[in-house]
């Protein structure tokens, strides 16, 4: 077995490089020297210009960078969670434990689709159809995160023991119903991270589409882009690796909860603010007081 | 007129890419308590899995004279509880199939719950019970359900003397009531004494002692 993934592995690896020496013969000199990215870098692009992240009028937050940021956690948010909604709907007909082949087929298909174009193809769909701003913004990420969580979710639920769904057909219940009240339940946990990791990516993901002018920070930097301010580039994407970071601290405490081990009760809004071993004693204090 | 068996198995053979049981012509009527005994691996799961129409026969056919929703309780040997959701709420699963309404459901649901000695932990999600106290919990849902006949694969497994004497005066119930109990059981004893009827999986034929 061992000798079996150690010959897989290698062989993965071999043609990774045998595809990679590929490339690098088919590599084109653009009069590049590391001395001219040296010079773009510490020229261009550093120090960071902070006047993008402030203002006159009340200092960081009524700044581009932050307004711009605002927008786009607003975007990411809306379109994660109508994203969420529309994934699980699909994802429950993709699931091949919960639906006839041919259904769950065509569900695949589907999210395959929205999965295949990119966002930015999207945004630039919903530019055209709906005009510059957010809501084209909103549309193309809601969009792919169907694409992308839907696919995350039909694994999650295709992956569940089987005994569970077994039992809900044996006892006669109906596909919707076993989807609903058991496989969707059981997977919750899966369903929970998966939601909250795709706002983060969404976050990040914002900017992308901002460049296309679907709203948010990504219109800021595709403005300083233009005007070839690259240190005002510098300074938000900063501003967006900070808001990134944040919410990988939040999710990461979120997630704490759900996982298996933590083992803790659904958090009430307090242990919100405990660490999960600080949660579980919590908890279990209240139960011995019970 | 006669009664129709409750459940009715001809010629049939069952197994996955081999047989493990063939020739199975049996009938079972209401109010039957069924042991089926055998080594492990000898199909008394498929067997259950068959009944339950999760498992293709290869062979013949299974008739089962109950409704398709709500008709059969199958307690699998890995219980199939949702481990997230508190023990009403998988309690409230056999409920949902049994054609009650909401009060009535809620009745049996809280009553079912009472006889499996689970109150204190209702809202409890069934992830953070013990083996024996999940067990109450799928004995719970099929008395919620209050299903005519029982499929139940081991489902005294981890209990203690107690709880196995609890578990099965509330099933022994319902079979007063008409249900009708298969149970694949290992203690031989439990089985002789309860069951009144012995199965035995011998050499790839299903055996009535």
């Amino acid at each position: 077995m061992k000798k079996r993934v150690f010959t897989i592995s290698l062989s993965l690896i071999l043609l990774a490089v045998f595809i990679l020496n590929n490339f690098m013969g088919q590599r084109i000199t653009i009069a590049g020297s590391w001395n001219n990215l040296v010079i773009f870098t510490f020229d261009s692009l550093l120090p960071p210009d902070w006047s993008v992240a402030q203002s006159e009028e009340c200092g960081f937050f009524c700044s581009d960078a932050w307004l711009g940021m605002w927008e786009t956690l607003k975007i990411a948010f809306v379109a994660t969670v109508f994203g969420f909604i529309f994934a699980i709907l699909i994802s429950v007909f993709a699931a091949s434990n919960l639906s006839p082949l041919w259904v769950s087929l065509i569900a695949r298909a589907v999210l395959a689709a929205m999965r295949t174009i990119p966002s930015i193809i999207w945004a630039t769909i919903f530019l055209v159809a709906i005009g510059l701003g957010p809501v084209a913004g909103i549309m193309a990420m809601t969009f792919y995160t169907i694409g992308y969580l839907g696919k995350l979710q039909y694994e999650a639920i295709e992956g569940m023991e089987t005994a569970p769904l077994e039992a809900a057909k044996a006892m006669g219940m109906r596909r919707h119903e076993a989807a609903i009240f058991v496989a969707v339940p059981e997977v919750a946990n899966n369903l929970l991270s998966q939601l909250i990791f795709m706002f983060e990516y969404n976050v990040r993901h914002g900017t992308v589409l901002g460049l296309v002018g679907a709203g948010g920070i990504g219109l800021t930097i595709s403005n300083s882009l233009n005007s070839l301010q690259y240190d005002r580039v510098t300074a938000l994407l900063i501003v967006i690796f900070v808001v990134v970071l944040i919410i990988e601290g939040i999710s990461m405490v979120a997630r704490s909860f759900v996982t298996e081990e933590g083992d803790v009760k659904r958090p009430s809004w307090f242990t919100i603010f405990h660490s999960p071993n600080q949660a579980v004693r919590i908890h279990h204090f209240d139960d011995e007081s019970e | 007129m006669t009664m129709m068996p409750l459940l009715q198995m001809t010629n049939l053979s069952i197994g996955y890419d081999k047989t493990l049981v063939s020739n199975v012509n049996l009938e079972v009527g209401r109010g039957e308590v069924i042991a089926v005994l055998g080594p492990s691996g000898l199909g008394k799961t498929t067997l259950l899995r068959t009944i339950a129409g999760l498992v293709t026969p290869l062979e013949g056919e299974v008739i089962l004279n109950v409704n398709r929703r709500g008709g059969l309780g199958y307690i699998p040997q890995r219980l199939g509880l949702v481990r997230h959701t508190s023990v009403w709420t998988n309690v409230g699963l056999g409920a949902m199939v049994s054609g009650l309404n909401r009060l009535q459901r809620e009745e049996i649901i809280a009553e079912s719950i009472i006889k499996m000695g689970l109150e204190d932990k209702i809202k409890e999600p069934v992830r953070r019970l013990s083996g024996g106290q999940q067990r109450r919990v799928a004995t719970a849902r099929t008395l919620a359900q209050s299903p005519p006949l029982i499929l139940a694969d081991e489902f005294l497994g981890e209990l203690d003397d107690d709880n196995v004497e609890l578990v099965m005066a509330s099933v022994l119930e319902l079979v007063k009531k008409g249900s009708t109990l298969i149970m694949v059981e290992h203690h031989e004893e439990r089985a002789i004494e309860f069951a009144d009827r012995i199965w035995r999986i011998v050499d790839g034929k299903l055996v009535e002692e």
